[in-house]
């Protein structure tokens, strides 16, 4: 059995609500979604918490999955749920600058003592956009093509390629 | 399903940089993906994998259950609508029989109700008619002393034939 054969297998159990099926599918993807998570965010609670959340919207979503590259719909999810994540972390930071406006505080974010926590990738790809962060993250973890990536991102592929050559090339530079 | 593998690079890139170009980037794009992997990220904990597991054990139950509940719901449903249609078909039927059954007795035949000559129409009363008729003859005839003979014997007679004709008429 080819590995193809066995994922859609897996994915046909999974659509018959089959828990043991659901199982498999998180010992082959949590590693690489995880990974996903933890590069775009550098927090290792709220990768826990986007993982989760994941594969509970699987469940929820199986039925909805009408064939073609699995890691494709799946790492749309993944990507659908770290926006959902920035865009509460952005309502909730507006909040609270509101409110730091309203105490009249003085708060100095030590980014210095943030920064030591991570290793040094995680440094160097918090200096690219977060677009182009995205992207090569999606690239790594996802083993998407260009073909596919550019289709879940809806933009064409020669875009796709130039944005992922010059993230790449200069983050190269920045860890050298 | 991994479509990265199946990839060439090289002829994607030149689609849209010169050879060389494309070269350069390939190598880009490799000794990048190169760093990434030589830095792996953290991997999730087992007792994260385990709540997972779980959390999505939970998360099929209650969609089972629900599903469950939605079926129960819809044959609940159903069951009610057609007892409904049934109670409203069989009230229609009795309806339709009740207005079946009138039944519009008569002791009467039809035909002596829309007779116009009753004595001729029913035989039993036709007969019953000619034998008064003959009795009252045979009355005026003993009033009338025609019988000529034996007034006892023609008494008699006349009254074996009375009690003959009511006999008949109680039969029916």
């Amino acid at each position: 059995m080819t590995e193809n054969d066995y994922l859609a297998k897996i994915i046909i159990g999974c659509k018959n609500g089959d828990a043991e099926c659901f199982s498999k599918v998180v010992d082959i993807y949590a590693r690489r979604c995880y990974g996903y998570f933890y590069r775009l965010i550098g927090n290792k609670d709220v990768s826990d918490e986007l993982l989760s959340t994941l594969f509970v919207k699987l469940v929820e979503k199986i039925g909805s999955y009408k064939g073609g590259s699995f890691e494709s719909w799946l790492f749309k999810i993944a990507s659908n749920i770290f926006h959902d994540y920035l865009r509460t972390k952005q309502r909730q930071k507006k909040l609270l600058d509101e409110r730091k406006k309203q105490l009249k505080l003085e708060i100095t974010v030590p980014k210095q003592a943030d920064s030591e926590r991570f290793d040094k990738l995680q440094v160097q790809l918090g200096k690219l956009d977060a677009d182009t962060r995205e992207l090569i993250m999606l690239r790594f973890y996802s083993q998407l093509s260009f073909k596919e990536i550019a289709k879940t991102r809806s933009e064409p592929i020669g875009t796709t390629l130039s944005k992922l050559h010059r993230g790449l090339k200069k983050l190269r530079e920045l860890m050298e | 399903m991994n479509g990265q593998k199946e990839e060439n690079l090289k002829e994607l890139f030149e689609k849209f940089f010169t050879t060389e170009q494309a070269q350069k980037a390939v190598e880009d794009v490799q000794k990048a993906e190169h760093i990434l992997n030589e830095h792996p990220a953290p991997e999730p904990d087992k007792e994260l994998i385990a709540d997972i597991k779980s959390a999505i054990a939970a998360s099929l139950l209650a969609k089972q259950t629900s599903i469950f509940r939605t079926i129960v719901y819809k044959a609940a449903a159903v069951a009610a609508a057609v007892i409904i249609v049934a109670a409203i078909g069989v009230n229609l039927i009795n309806k339709g029989d009740r207005s079946e059954k009138v039944v519009y007795a008569s002791i009467i035949p039809r035909a002596i109700w829309e007779s116009v000559d009753i004595a001729a129409d029913d035989v039993d009363l036709a007969i019953l008619t000619a034998e008064i008729e003959q009795i009252e003859d045979e009355v005026l005839a003993l009033q009338l002393g025609k019988s000529g003979g034996d007034s006892d014997t023609a008494v008699t007679e006349l009254e074996m034939e009375l009690i003959e004709t009511d006999s008949y008429f109680w039969k029916g």
